[in-house]
């Protein structure tokens, strides 16, 4: 089961890279959908910008047990940063990416010092309140462009904004998979499972939750970065939303906070749920209607995600029903 | 030169003191064993001990320096493990990754990695009577399993001194018996102990010094058997006009503090 989740990934994935370089006519021929139409790079784009999100808060919520409702703001920065140095400082959008995740990272110790001394409910009202208060000092700041926003020069290549986004998606998933096997992840799970005896086996708690912090801050502000030059314009409702923050975090824990590929999978899944309710028009209402209807099953039914369901033993029976059902209810 | 050696330690809570003027010091090899009625202090005492509370008076020192204040973490790569009596384990893992998170981490100097972590776990856990049990998830083991799952995640620390809290609350005889013995091999593998527990026998059967507390205050230290005779050790545990009607007094009942606990 396991060895097919896998080949079904490795297919998909090879599918991502190579579609795009196939030609219209070629694509035709072979039955396969348009993935040089527009539309087509615009979803596809965006679900790799939602992995990396999703991926980046699984690091902190999903490992380290803080349900961080204020990643929206790394991205945002990471955003700006990049907006600033193109769009104002006319540096190239290459170095200027470099710097974005830095400035994130950088915002994410100052505020995980004292904001990560909270737990559970408090962390995450005050994550949310940084977040947004963040947004709102973006916004009223006349150097970044205030209410207004920010303009750059447009770069006309889809297929750019295509690989870069999948290559930090790619980064996302693997800094994960790299952590889960270093002490570091153990440190990770262990402050997750009981903070406490954490520390009094010798983990240092406030330190190992600031990294995982930063890490989660540095790839967000990539994905950030990313955006502001593919879109070529950003503004605080752009790149400071809270319901992408909440959109990510449904990603994780529906795809499965904790794993791997379990943001991966929720990202893609919603992503393509949600472009697809919001198709029609006035669809948007319904597209969150169903977002919450999704949500309430996937917490009730299958609480650890659907690489969880979907891998290892049989998820359909009435006992994985049952324990489920317990440990939503604990 | 004494291991730890606590001088006048005193806690306070709002207005409550929960440890007042507390010292005693405890040297290698020793099994301290410390009891008092429920509120004493007892788990107050460990918890500034392995540095989850910082004291407000009083020092704490480790060999030569003082450890008072440090962050737990710190005092836990020193050498000090412990134990919760309320069993924290990390309920998503197996009985031997919890035990190797110990190894992990917890080592004085040398960093595993998480393979050598897990070799490690696989000793520990046969020291404690687990071995059989490794692969289990924490959740599936009883609380007496659990209990010895905390001393092993302790004792894969490689520590020089465990603190154990209340291993044995909640156990029936045959399970105190065999946690007994557990003790025993820890301590004589060279373990230095100070152990909180309620059942007598414990106290009697493998600790060489025992301190009792009562409203965060040290009513009498010595050797086991002498303290638990004291008159004033009985009525702590049992009030005044029981230890008046009881000449000469006998062994407070071990039910005397069990029976309270939850």
């Amino acid at each position: 089961m396991r060895r097919a989740t896998v080949a079904i990934a490795t297919v998909g994935l090879a599918y991502m890279i190579l579609a795009p370089l196939t030609s219209i006519d070629a694509a035709q021929q072979a039955g396969l959908p348009l993935l040089t139409d527009k539309v087509w790079f615009r979803i596809a784009t965006t679900v790799a910008m939602f992995v990396v999100l999703a991926s980046a808060w699984n690091i902190v919520g999903g490992l380290t047990g803080y349900a961080s409702f204020g990643n929206i703001a790394f991205f945002g920065l990471g955003a700006y940063t990049v907006g600033v140095l193109v769009g104002i400082r006319n540096w190239p959008f290459g170095l200027a990416l470099l710097i974005a995740p830095l400035v994130a990272a950088l915002f994410a110790l100052m505020v995980g010092v004292p904001l990560l001394r909270l737990r559970g409910h408090y962390f995450a009202v005050a994550t949310l309140g940084v977040g947004v208060a963040t947004g709102e000092v973006v916004n009223n700041l006349g150097p970044l462009g205030a209410s207004t926003g920010l303009y750059l020069p447009i770069v006309r290549s889809d297929l750019l904004f295509f690989y870069l986004m999948l290559v930090a998606a790619a980064l996302a998933v693997l800094t994960t998979w790299v952590i889960l096997r270093t002490r570091f992840g153990y440190g990770l799970l262990a402050i997750r499972e009981n903070e406490e005896a954490a520390a009094v086996i010798g983990v240092n708690t406030n330190f190992y939750k600031v990294a995982a912090f930063c890490i989660a801050a540095a790839l967000s502000g990539i994905a950030g970065g990313i955006f502001a030059q593919w879109n070529s314009f950003i503004n605080q409702e752009l790149v400071f939303a809270v319901s992408d923050n909440v959109q990510m975090i449904l990603m994780a824990v529906i795809g499965g906070a904790g794993t791997v590929l379990g943001p991966v999978a929720g990202a893609v899944v919603l992503e393509l749920i949600i472009q697809t309710l919001a198709g029609g028009g006035s669809g948007s209402v319904y597209s969150q209607i169903g977002l919450g209807v999704l949500l309430a099953v996937c917490v009730i039914f299958i609480p650890r995600g659907v690489i969880d369901f979907f891998g290892g033993r049989s998820r359909l029976s009435l006992r994985y029903l049952r324990e489920t059902l317990r440990e939503t209810s604990a | 030169m004494s291991l730890l050696a606590l001088r006048d330690l005193g806690k306070r809570f709002g207005g409550v003191n929960a440890l007042t003027d507390v010292s005693f010091a405890v040297d290698q090899g020793d099994v301290l064993g410390i009891i008092g009625p429920n509120g004493a202090g007892k788990t107050t005492l460990l918890n500034c001990i392995s540095g989850l509370y910082t004291p407000d008076t009083g020092d704490i020192r480790w060999e030569a320096a003082s450890i008072r204040g440090l962050a737990p973490y710190r005092i836990a790569r020193l050498g000090i493990g412990r134990t919760f009596q309320i069993v924290r384990p990390f309920p998503s893992m197996t009985v031997r990754e919890n035990t190797a998170m110990g190894a992990l981490f917890g080592r004085p100097g040398a960093r595993l990695q998480p393979g050598a972590a897990l070799k490690e776990a696989d000793t520990v856990l046969d020291v404690v009577g687990l071995g059989e049990k490794r692969n289990y998830p924490v959740l599936r083991l009883t609380v007496p399993d659990r209990k010895r799952l905390e001393v092993a995640r302790g004792l894969a620390m490689r520590p020089r001194l465990l603190l154990l809290d209340e291993v044995m609350a909640g156990l029936n005889q045959v399970e105190v018996e065999l946690a007994l013995e557990m003790v025993r091999r820890v301590r004589d593998s060279g373990v230095t102990i100070v152990l909180i527990e309620h059942v007598m026998k414990v106290i009697v059967g493998v600790c060489s010094r025992a301190l009792v507390l009562n409203f965060g205050r040290t009513l009498v230290e010595g050797p086991p058997a002498d303290v638990l005779k004291d008159p004033r050790v009985i009525e702590a545990y049992l009030g005044q006009r029981y230890a008046r009607d009881q000449e000469p007094p006998p062994y407070p009942p071990p039910q005397a503090g069990e029976g309270n606990e939850k």
